[in-house]
């Protein structure tokens, strides 16, 4: 069972995002800052993680910059959302290392399959 | 030498006076002498006369050795006064007889005398010898002496009366000359005064009176021509002058007058970003603040709908498909308000790939097959074989045809819609041409002028029937400019509308012209340029015209400028550039500039860096007590500033060296030299206070 953690302040998306996500079958963990996010993100080790840009204490850019300068958790696929649908956060987002990018709201359908898409890349 | 310095005047009433008295001395002269030589002559002729005379009635009394009778001849010489001896001297040349006057001695014995001149004229005399002879016998001789008295009173008088003459005659000339002179001196001497005047005064209006047609009249004309062409001169000059300088006014009047309209442009085009800034903000505030909500709103709505179905209450599903279909809709149009808020402050960017067209009009049409099966409607579509990929912004493309499509769809009833997709050329240039038509109520010519504008439907009671926010072809229009396309509508109402869409075949990426404020493109200069050797000011001042202005003129003196709006931003920039010094608003939102000052004072590490004060508030004494190194009021007198960031920057520099010398050679001496120059320093600040007081 992929385990994803899910980096989200926003209470009510961070429920209905990990309670879909639990239904398409995989195990959710879920951090509510940047910071905490990127403890998580380092003490569990998950597959893959959906990291809001926004956050509170450390934004998402810092932490995915973070998690991919260390050795031990680079490889985490890391799918950056965010609500500011611009070009230069797109770009942005790869330059900070993401692996892939959706705006939000999140188009569930679209999502779940760049979350396949990234797993089974990772897999093999 | 005394000559030349006299007056014309005199020197030509001298020059006449002399000329004349000596011609007259000199004639005068030589009719004396003339006079007195011939009188002498006469009177040497009358006295060897009277010796004859003499001589021939004295030679009986001589022959007959008759003293008396001798003697009472040479009596009758009594009537001729000058004659003062004679003597009759006998053959043996002693005397005879004799005659004196005022007992004059008469020699005993007969003066030598030369014999073939029968006078001799010596010692004031005049002697006469005459040979006494009777019957061609020289019996003796006569001898004569003359005082030559009747000379001498002649030559006397003479002398006396030409005296006289000379002076009577030199004063007349003197007169004469002294009026005669005139004529020469008085047109010179009007010219002269004519010249002071000119030159004293400046005034070439006057001219000199021409008295005679000689040669200084003609200098007098040639010195009134010359003053007249000065005058036209002077007076066209002047004309120039006042001409230029009343031109200079007006155009330093036209320089305010552009400065104040510049100046006001500039606050203008300041508020005007300021404002759009805001907007910019506040849209996109908005519109994450109302995302998230619609968030969860449509991905409840889809879980709930997902679990609804697994539970088989079916007739629940419908309804929660309404709030997914009713979010989705508010989520579009909040897409449509970002995009244009976003194309407005110039920060929609184009991402660049390429794709191939005749998918993508597939796609388009079963995405939409939907929204035209609704109201009946069919839709044909046509690709042309030869058309390949095309390079552009495929999401915008997609979007372009996507707000084309469903408004032919949502205009058009149980009717064609047809996409017709070509390859053409615009300018040069290979374009894709996209042609959207419909069979629907089209567009009349006047509702054509506003279709692209935002917000505006063709009709509003349209709005009510059709819905819509009047978005989707503004932004379908801001898309195809952002990829330099073109597009058009033809349509007639009543039977359809056309809409073509031409993009370059090879879209080139656009560089978008963002509005950024002062503050953040001056931090992201100074990170370009604070390697280079430029000493920085950091600049605080929450008025944008001040920090433009204040920038411009220290770049001018070779500052590097960093600006900062607020005094938070003011302080963090400080720590990062470390610059040379700091000027400092007071009045300022937030943060004011006593704040400021306090926070830069007790950070150790900003402690030095000198901050001069420019401000409104009048309160030199609370700026200093705070640290601040010098105090400026607002408006600025820019001379003091340059001063002021002169020294700091001749402070450092001088700084700098002793830094260098007391680190490569430290000593205590160097040390307390050092601290000595250090309290110089403070005290040249202190003087500097006082000067100011």
């Amino acid at each position: 069972m992929p385990k994803i953690l899910l980096v989200e302040d926003n209470e009510m998306n961070r429920d209905m995002l990990s309670r879909r996500l639990q239904r398409k079958g995989y195990s959710v963990i879920s951090a509510h800052d940047g910071e905490q996010g990127h403890l998580l993100a380092c003490s569990e080790v998950p597959d893959l993680i959906l990291m809001d840009i926004s956050l509170p204490l450390m934004n998402g850019w810092d932490v995915t910059r973070l998690l991919k300068s260390n050795p031990a958790t680079q490889h985490i696929p890391i799918i950056a959302l965010t609500a500011h649908a611009l070009v230069t956060d797109r770009d942005k987002a790869f330059e900070a290392g993401c692996d892939d990018y959706d705006t939000k709201p999140v188009e569930f359908g679209r999502l779940s399959e760049k979350i396949d898409n990234l797993l089974t890349v990772k897999k093999s | 030498m005394i000559l030349q310095s006299l007056s014309i005047k005199r020197k030509l009433t001298l020059i006449t006076m002399l000329t004349s008295s000596a011609a007259l001395i000199l004639s005068a002269l030589s009719f004396l002498i003339y006079d007195l030589v011939s009188f002498r002559h006469l009177l040497i002729q009358d006295l060897v006369t009277q010796a004859e005379i003499i001589g021939y009635n004295s030679a009986g009394a001589m022959e007959f050795k008759d003293v008396p009778a001798a003697t009472a001849t040479l009596s009758a010489l009594t009537a001729k006064e000058d004659v003062v001896g004679a003597g009759l001297y006998g053959r043996d040349n002693k005397i005879f007889a004799h005659y004196s006057r005022n007992n004059n001695v008469i020699p005993a014995l007969l003066p030598a005398h030369s014999q073939d001149k029968g006078y001799q004229v010596e010692g004031g005399y005049l002697r006469v010898f005459h040979d006494v002879t009777l019957n061609g016998e020289r019996l003796g001789t006569l001898f004569l002496q003359s005082d030559m008295r009747q000379w001498s009173l002649r030559a006397k008088r003479y002398a006396g009366i030409l005296f006289i003459f000379v002076l009577i005659s030199g004063l007349f000339a003197l007169l004469v000359s002294s009026r005669l002179q005139r004529l020469i001196s008085r047109p010179i001497l009007h010219l002269e005064d004519t010249m002071r005047m000119v030159s004293a005064n400046r005034n070439y209006e006057v001219r000199a009176t021409k008295s005679y047609g000689d040669e200084i009249g003609r200098l007098i004309d040639g010195f009134n021509t010359m003053l007249s062409e000065i005058q036209q001169r002077d007076s066209a000059l002047r004309g120039a002058n006042e001409e230029l300088q009343s031109r200079t006014g007006e155009l330093e009047k036209e320089i305010l007058y552009r400065k104040q309209t510049q100046e006001e442009l500039l606050k203008a085009k300041h508020a005007a970003e300021e404002a759009s800034r805001a907007k910019s903000t506040f849209l996109a505030n908005m519109s994450h603040e109302l995302r998230t909500p619609l968030n969860a709103i449509i991905g409840y709505s889809e879980m709930l709908e997902e679990e609804t179905r697994d539970s088989g209450k079916s007739d629940s599903v419908q309804d929660l498909r309404k709030i997914q279909s009713a979010g989705k809709h508010l989520l579009s149009l909040i897409n449509d308000v970002l995009d244009l808020s976003k194309i407005e402050a110039g920060k929609m960017g184009l991402h660049l790939e390429n794709f191939d067209v005749a998918p993508l009009i597939d796609e388009m049409t079963t995405t939409l097959q939907p929204a035209a099966a609704k109201n009946g409607n069919t839709i044909h579509t046509h690709v042309a074989n030869n058309l390949g990929a095309m390079h552009g912004d495929v999401t915008k493309v997609r979007q372009i045809l996507f707000n084309l499509l469903s408004n032919a769809c949502k205009f058009t009833d149980h009717g064609t819609i047809s996409v017709d997709v070509d390859q053409s050329e615009i300018e040069g240039r290979n374009c894709v041409r996209f042609r959207v038509s419909d069979t629907g109520i089209g567009i009349t010519a006047k509702q054509k002028e506003n279709l692209f504008h935002e917000f505006s439907q063709a009709d509003a009671s349209i709005a009510r029937k059709y819905g819509g926010t009047g978005l989707g072809l503004a932004i379908t229009y801001r898309f195809v400019q952002l990829m330099k396309g073109c597009i058009s509508v033809e349509s007639e109402p009543g039977k359809g509308a056309t809409f073509t869409v031409h993009l370059p075949a090879q879209v080139l990426a656009e560089t978008p012209e963002p509005v950024r404020s002062i503050a953040s493109k001056d931090v992201t200069s100074s990170s370009d340029e604070s390697k280079t050797e430029k000493d920085t000011i950091l600049v605080i001042d929450d008025d944008a015209s001040v920090r433009e202005l204040m920038s411009r003129f220290l770049s001018k003196l070779g500052f590097h400028v960093v600006a900062a709006s607020n005094g938070e931003e003011g302080v963090r920039l400080a720590r990062q550039v470390r610059p040379l010094v700091i000027t400092l608003d007071v009045v300022m939102p937030e943060c004011d500039g006593w704040t400021v000052l306090r926070r830069l004072k007790n950070d150790s590490a900003l402690a030095k860096i000198p901050v001069i004060m420019v401000t409104v508030v009048d309160n030199e004494a609370m700026g200093l007590d705070l640290g601040a190194s010098n105090y400026l009021i607002k408006p600025v007198d820019r001379d003091r500033l340059a001063v002021l960031v002169e020294k700091h920057r001749s402070g450092r520099a001088a700084s700098i060296t002793a830094a260098s010398a007391s680190s490569s050679k430290s000593n205590p001496q160097q040390q307390r030299r050092e601290s000595e120059r250090r309290a110089s320093g403070k005290v040249d600040h202190a003087k500097d206070l006082v000067s100011r007081r």
